[in-house]
């Protein structure tokens, strides 16, 4: 058995310790008051809870599902007119972080707040992660299929719904669980939106009764139910296997008439996910540009792009580190390890800010309230992420090579850097790219553990929230959208990809 | 025991001199505080700041503070429940020296974890004691009163308490804003002045009558716009905009209901230190000077706190107000209150 390089194992083993913390916190909190926490959980109010965010949850994987394959469906599979520009507006709401569309949507409808709200806002945010994982898959299956099937006798609807769907039903699947998960861990939006779900109990108790026992005892529910969307995550994603087919010339459906009905209501999506709420902000930014405090933007864009760029690349580091244990030294550590950065996936970010608020001001006080303890949290957040843009790049770099260096007599862990990484680094630098938008987006943990006297878009345009001032919120989220929105769209491997196999 | 005793004494009569502004007998139990307190404390040149106050409120006096002493503020912004909330997970390692708060409940919930220094009382004394903790472990600095604004042709007679607006003949008619955490702070007020279940009732009541808005100037502008004939909020929104349109153009009155009615609660923003040194001694001291009171009075409309300071636009003035007597620390239970709003539906 080959042993990785001491340098690996030191940081694969220090982002593992780190991932524990939050739930140390967690456990630290329930065990010293474990019946407040009890009676907490016992609370007619926590079934409320529940009911509220599992409502919520269902109606928007729903939704999504439906818009996502639809749109999927009429770009890839009928002969609607202008489907590749269709495809690109049903990809667009990727770039909008959600509390910005929230945002938009609030501040062009007063009392636009509640379930409705919160529903449509998260629907219109997440559907395209459904778009993109649906196109993938039916670019991928064979029309032939469809055609036996209409010559068997199904009209157009059954073979959607008996033949087509079926077949990216794993695809399908997995976008759906990871809309849920969004959903469950959203906190921005839905404390806009006013709507009482796990996240915004959390933040609630913490900060409305400074009652950090209740706000852990339902930070354990929240974290049961991610992981058990997780559980069920991975038990589907195995069924998913990408055919290997060539992606020949589809055939596509003839909407004949309808092509303008598909048309329409395909326009109608993207005016409501893109549309209205980047309107409603550049109207408010115009009527805001006058009063615009020029240096506080480029402050906080400075303050954006500094973390995000420091968090981009320390993030990468440490997942190029993992991904190589895991991928590179199949030792079963190595892969526990990986297994664990995604566990900690599922602790919402107010939680993981909590807690290092806790240790930082405790245990380590002297980075407390510094950039690193931000990083140190972004890097707990976005691991996962990191490691899902990494690990392909580096499984991807040719075995045959990395056997011809050390067969030359060059060293294995000289042959790591020397051939490995050299190769799997044009992959890796579009994830710390990926990471670092992420970063601009992220809010609660952020507001948290940001040092004192730093702001970011984010922050700024929280700050601005409080007293919907919305002309002085609209030019930061604009920003964000155009800095942090657009590059990830065009980074997103996955989008960049469903979007050119759209022609097809 | 006697050092206590002596403070209490010094304590008590400044609080009845703030009332009857006395200077000479300020003056003297001053002395006497300072004497019977004297203790060592750190020197620093800077300060931490936790400020639950706006940036584009405070920001300028708090620039202001530094030309003039020397002594450079590093703030951290944030609303005031959360700034107390990560106080109180920071614990005794917190780098905040001050907490500068909003309102009354998030001072309360810090000084009661134990967090905040005893004030000096030479400095507690400049304010009259209710807007202050009644344990004296933080000190108002500015006060805000609850109001009812209403559109005279309208209403006639303010009603006498702001339980009457529970009335049926109130239906539709008045505005109220349930997110806004001065209506839930005066909500609070009104739980533990009248019980749980008196101010359930009133809530539930007001679910039926009241039209809901996000914010106070919201209430203002409509009744502005005879939307609705009467909204509560607080009464800096009336002159902020009298300000800006003038205040002969509004049409809009304010009232207040009779004596001690929970609905002419004053609550105060105020500062507790966190970390014993002159220099948060003297932020503190500096926001209670004639040039700190006159800067928020002139930027916020709201009450200055200490006598001699004159408010800038036609306020009542403040003893004036019938306000209900409470201590303001108590105001800390927000969850409880939380859950009551959400149980009566409104929000």
């Amino acid at each position: 058995m080959r042993k990785p390089p001491k340098v690996i194992l030191v940081i694969a083993l220090t982002a593992t310790l780190l991932a524990v913390l939050p739930i140390a916190y967690l456990g630290l909190r329930l065990f010293e008051g474990f019946d407040r926490a009890l009676a907490e959980l016992l609370r007619f109010r926590t079934l409320e809870l529940l009911g509220n965010t599992g409502l919520l949850v269902l109606a928007v994987s729903a939704s999504a599902l439906l818009v996502g394959f639809s749109q999927a469906w009429l770009t890839t599979r009928s002969t609607v007119k202008f489907a590749s520009f269709f495809a690109v507006l049903a990809a667009l709401p990727l770039a909008i972080p959600s509390y910005v569309m929230a945002l938009g949507y609030m501040s062009l409808f007063p009392g636009f707040s509640g379930f409705f709200a919160s529903w449509l806002v998260l629907t219109l945010a997440t559907s395209p992660y459904v778009f993109l994982g649906v196109t993938a898959a039916l670019v991928r299956i064979d029309t032939a299929t469809d055609e036996v099937a209409r010559t068997l006798g199904l009209g157009r609807f059954q073979v959607l719904t008996r033949v087509t769907f079926p077949q990216v039903r794993p695809a399908a699947t997995a976008s759906v669980l990871l809309v849920a998960l969004y959903v469950l861990s959203e906190f921005g939006a839905i404390a806009l939106l006013r709507f009482d779900t796990f996240t915004r109990a959390i933040y609630n108790a913490y900060q409305g009764s400074f009652d950090r026992t209740s706000a852990a005892a339902l930070a354990l529910v929240l974290l049961l139910m991610t992981l058990l969307i997780i559980w069920f995550e991975r038990r589907y994603r195995g069924l998913y296997t990408a055919s290997p087919k060539a992606l020949g010339k589809r055939l596509r459906v003839d909407l004949g008439s309808w092509s303008w009905a598909a048309m329409a209501a395909l326009a109608l999506v993207s005016v409501f996910s893109v549309g209205i709420p980047m309107a409603s902000l550049l109207a408010w930014s115009i009527q805001g540009s006058a009063s615009l405090d020029l240096p506080m933007l480029l402050d906080a864009l400075w303050g954006s792009v500094r973390l995000a760029s420091l968090s981009g690349i320390i993030i990468s580091v440490f997942a190029t580190a993992i991904a190589l244990w895991a991928v590179r030294y199949r030792t079963r550590l190595g892969a526990w390890i990986e297994t664990l950065s995604w566990a900690t996936h599922a602790l919402p970010a107010v939680v993981v800010g909590l807690a290092l608020v806790f240790f930082g001001a405790n245990i380590t006080p002297w980075i407390y309230q510094t950039t690193w303890m931000l990083v140190i949290a972004y890097l707990i957040l976005f691991l996962p992420n990191a490691l899902a843009a990494i690990s392909t790049p580096i499984a991807q770099a040719p075995k045959d090579l990395e056997d011809v260096s050390q067969s030359l007599g060059v060293p294995a862990n000289r042959t790591l850097f020397k051939v490995v990484l050299p190769i799997a680094f044009p992959g890796i630098l579009a994830g710390a790219g990926l990471v670092a938008l992420t970063v601009l987006k992220e809010l609660p943990a952020t507001l948290l553990l940001r040092p004192t006297e730093t702001n970011t878009l984010a922050t700024r345009l929280w700050d601005a929230t409080e007293d919907l001032a919305y002309s002085q919120a609209a030019p930061f989220a604009l920003l964000l959208v155009i800095v942090a929105g657009l590059p990830a769209l065009v980074l997103n491997a996955q989008a960049r990809k469903a979007l050119s196999e759209v022609r097809g | 025991m006697i050092k206590k005793a002596i403070t209490f004494a010094a304590f008590a009569s400044v609080s009845l001199a703030g009332c009857s502004a006395a200077p000479s007998v300020v003056e003297n139990s001053i002395t006497a505080a300072e004497s019977a307190t004297e203790q060592p404390i750190a020197e620093k040149t800077s300060i931490t700041v936790y400020s639950g106050r706006k940036e584009s409120l405070v920001q300028a006096v708090i620039d202001q503070f530094t030309t003039d002493t020397g002594i450079t503020v590093e703030v951290r912004y944030g609303k005031s429940a959360e700034m107390a909330a990560q106080l109180l997970e920071e614990g005794d390692n917190s780098p905040a020296d001050v907490f500068f708060s909003q309102d009354a409940g998030a001072l309360g919930a810090v000084g009661k974890a134990g967090m905040f220094i005893e004030m000096p009382s030479e400095i507690l004394g400049l304010v009259p004691s209710e807007y202050s903790a009644a344990d004296g472990k933080w000190v108002g600095v500015s006060g805000r009163a609850r109001v009812i604004v209403y559109d005279p042709d309208k209403v006639s007679e303010v009603p006498a308490s702001v339980f009457d607006l529970a009335r049926p003949e109130w239906q539709g008619r008045i505005g109220i804003a349930p997110t806004n955490a001065s209506f839930q702070a005066f909500v609070t007020a009104m739980r533990i002045l009248h019980g749980e279940n008196k101010t359930l009732e009133w809530l539930k009541a007001m679910k039926a009558n009241a039209v809901m808005y996000p914010k106070n100037s919201a209430i203002l502008q409509a009744v502005e716009d005879k939307d609705i004939d009467a909204g509560l909020i607080n009464h800096y929104y009336w002159f902020a905009k009298g300000k800006d349109i003038g205040v002969e153009n509004m049409t809009s009155k304010l009232g207040q209901f009779q004596s001690k009615d929970v609905g002419n609660l004053i609550n105060s923003a105020g500062v507790g230190i966190i970390s014993d040194s002159s220099a948060a001694k003297s932020f503190v001291e500096y926001l209670l000077s004639k040039t700190g009171q006159q800067y928020f009075v002139g930027e916020t409309s709201e009450y200055p706190l200490i006598p001699g300071v004159v408010a800038g636009v036609e306020l009542t003035p403040m003893d004036q107000i019938p306000a209900p007597e409470i201590d303001l620390s108590d105001l800390d239970s927000l969850e409880e209150t939380l859950d009551m709003i959400r149980e009566s539906g409104l929000i």
